[in-house]
């Protein structure tokens, strides 16, 4: 479907998921006590797909997303789908609140499509809107797994990132016209090794993908590694800067920046809605900067909005658009 | 060379334990019945610590939420706040946010100490106290002070709960695991060591000063052995390559040689590297500690009982192979 135009000048779009709606919550209950299978379920995450959708749509993004509805969490979701990956058993994740670690058996390997009928699900109710195809990339995959096979972190990426690729494969092949990989683990350890290795399994992921190539980075200290991602083989980091009060601003200026640049100005940790004055302001505080045009300018959130009740979620949304379409008037 | 081991810190839940939490959070447990389901996860650890010969014993802080939360819970004038990032890891932490010069209101260790010493016998407990460097530089400061003040008071309000347990001869760490930081300051080093002196005052021939997470700088390191503790705790599996580089003998302390990895779940083993950094740490001393890299409460549970064991097993094999004698709990 196409007839959308997706603005010149900052259009907006999402990092990805969307507060659980609540056929999405049922479903994912049903699944992990093994009440039903996923095909069986695939109405309940169809119907949460489409809420999560039409309110993006309703709220005015111009390149959405399926919301995430089918995922547990970034890395459970892939883990459970990927061979040689076992369920993990119960890790902290903070208070009493506890993830299941995934654990690396054996060699990993795609075997069929994770993402691709959720994508489809999105885009026949996207409008016309692009839906970007969201993936967690193999550094964040492997840093938040435990390894029982691999033992070398280097390998682990590399092997995970040879798989992930397939699915980027898939859904181009389907119509995906923008990729993002998520790797927030990266900014937990800011340093030039690490980000040569997370940069060597990007270029596995992306060598001669024609799509819009997007890797987003969150919280953490990124000033320290931008300096080694800017040859990252991609068109557009996607950033978080309204948590940390646009710190990342000056050192976008210092290393002379020129990517794409998705602009985080809705704080996802808050529940606390930015106004449309302070998101412009957000926006002509880039622009005053004068790094980049405003056609190289992308305004998202600074990360998922899944820890934000809905309502909170699609106001803030709104009010982004709303920015957008004034700043577009504006520079 | 005598050998013996002792686990780092905290360890994590088992499903008896993050049940009893989620009922005491519900309202739906009796705080005697409670504390009845707490103490057999303690005594479990505390078991399998003895069992693996280890002569110094932890309770394995089962319920506390991150190594601030019960001193914050306990003290005047600080609170929690929102979550943060805890160094690398995929856990959070609440910061503590302070909003005038804390003060004890229940002292966090005599009661624990009261309670546990018997279950410990005949191995000795240890109690772990945040160190206050890495305590105020992960807070929110909003208390007037400076940041050397506050890490002052904090340091002041630890030392109460050494005083409070002198009678029972515990072994005391402190733990600044932020001195591992690749941009740590040399001066925060210095404020860390000049604080544990004061809080280990009397008790320093049985006190340990912990860093982990990563191996620290030269600097740190040389700075760090200013401290009057006769322990000092690095961790050299995170990082073999930057602790090879950086580590250097211990002069007249004794060092904690963290060798089992305390994050991950593989089975460890002692390659030629860590054994030579372990020879270059002890340089011509006759004692040295093995313990876990880290904490272990980011591992599921029954894999920390095992590492557990493993670290029983590597006092006897790395004794044998410096020709050293194991100092176990029962021989
Ligand atoms: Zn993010």
């Amino acid at each position: 479907m196409t007839g959308y135009e997706v603005p010149r000048k900052f259009p907006t779009t999402v990092v990805g998921s969307y507060p659980k709606l609540e056929p999405a919550k049922i479903a994912l209950k049903r699944l992990r006590k093994g009440e039903a299978s996923e095909e069986e379920l695939r109405p309940f995450f169809e119907q949460a797909i489409r809420i999560a959708v039409e309110d993006q749509v309703k709220a005015g993004v111009d390149i959405i997303s399926d919301g995430e509805q089918t995922r547990e969490d970034m890395v459970v979701f892939f883990a459970e789908r990927v061979e040689g990956y076992m369920p993990g058993e119960w890790v902290k994740i903070f208070d009493n609140v506890y993830f299941r670690k995934p654990i690396i058996y054996s060699q990993v390997k795609w075997v069929r499509p994770l993402t691709v009928e959720d994508w489809k699900t999105a885009t026949r109710f996207s409008m016309g809107r692009p839906v970007k195809g969201i993936l967690t990339g193999p550094y964040t995959m492997i840093e938040w797994s435990f390894d029982l096979h691999y033992r070398d972190r280097y390998e682990a990426i590399i092997a995970l990132a040879k798989e992930i690729r397939k699915e980027i494969e898939a859904l181009v092949n389907a119509g995906a016209k923008y990729i993002q990989v998520d790797e927030p683990a990266l900014s937990t350890r800011p340093w030039r090794e690490e980000a040569e290795i997370a940069g060597e399994a990007l270029k596995i992921l992306f060598k001669g993908i024609e799509a819009k190539k997007i890797v987003h980075i969150c919280f953490g200290r990124v000033e320290e590694i931008l300096p080694y991602i800017l040859d990252y083989p991609v068109d557009q980091f996607d950033l978080e800067f309204k948590n940390s009060d646009f710190r990342l601003l000056p050192y976008l200026k210092e290393y002379g920046y020129d990517k794409e640049l998705g602009y985080g100005v809705i704080d996802v940790h808050t529940t606390q809605i930015e106004t449309v004055e302070e998101i412009l302001e957000s926006i002509d505080r880039l622009m005053k900067l004068d790094i980049l045009p405003p056609e190289k300018v992308y305004i998202d959130p600074d990360c998922g909005l899944k820890r934000l009740p809905r309502d909170i979620a699609l106001a803030k949304l709104k009010n982004m658009v709303e920015a957008a379409k004034i700043a577009r008037e504006r520079w | 060379m005598k050998v013996w081991g002792m686990v780092l810190g905290g360890y994590p839940r088992g499903r008896l334990a993050r049940y009893s939490l989620r009922d005491r959070e519900r309202g739906t447990i009796r705080s005697s019945q409670f504390s009845v389901e707490m103490l057999k996860t303690h005594a479990e650890v505390i078991g399998v610590q003895k069992a693996a010969g280890l002569p110094v014993v932890v309770d394995g802080m089962i319920g506390w939420h991150d190594i601030f939360r019960p001193f914050i819970r306990n003290w005047r004038n600080v609170s929690v706040d929102g979550l943060l990032r805890y160094f690398d890891n995929n856990f959070f932490y609440r910061i503590p946010v302070f909003t005038g010069e804390p003060d004890i209101i229940e002292p966090v260790w005599p009661g624990r100490v009261a309670e546990f010493s018997l279950l410990a016998d005949p191995a000795r407990l240890k109690i772990v106290l945040p160190g206050p460097v890495t305590m105020a530089l992960m807070s929110k400061n909003k208390a007037g002070l400076s940041t050397e003040e506050l890490a002052e008071r904090i340091a002041y309000l630890l030392r109460r709960e050494v005083e409070l347990t002198l009678e029972y001869n515990v072994y005391v760490q402190i733990d600044e695991p932020i001195l591992s930081m690749r941009n740590a300051e040399e001066h925060w080093a210095g404020l860390a060591v000049e604080l544990a002196n004061n809080i280990i005052s009397g008790v320093e021939d049985r006190s340990i000063i912990a860093v982990y997470f990563d191996f620290p700088s030269k600097k740190i390191l040389e700075t760090l052995l200013g401290v009057r503790a006769k322990y000092v705790s690095l961790d050299i599996v995170d990082s073999p390559r930057r602790a090879e580089e950086n580590a250097l003998p211990l002069d007249d302390h004794v060092p904690v040689v963290g060798v089992v990895d305390g994050r991950r779940i593989h089975e460890d083993r002692i390659s030629d590297t860590i054994l030579s950094i372990i020879k270059k740490l002890s340089g011509s001393g006759d004692e040295i500690v093995l313990t876990t890299t880290t904490w272990m409460d980011l591992i599921p549970f029954r894999y920390a009982l095992k590492k557990t064991n493993i670290l029983g097993r590597m006092v006897d094999f790395i004794a044998e192979r410096l020709g050293g004698e194991a100092v176990k709990l029962w021989r």
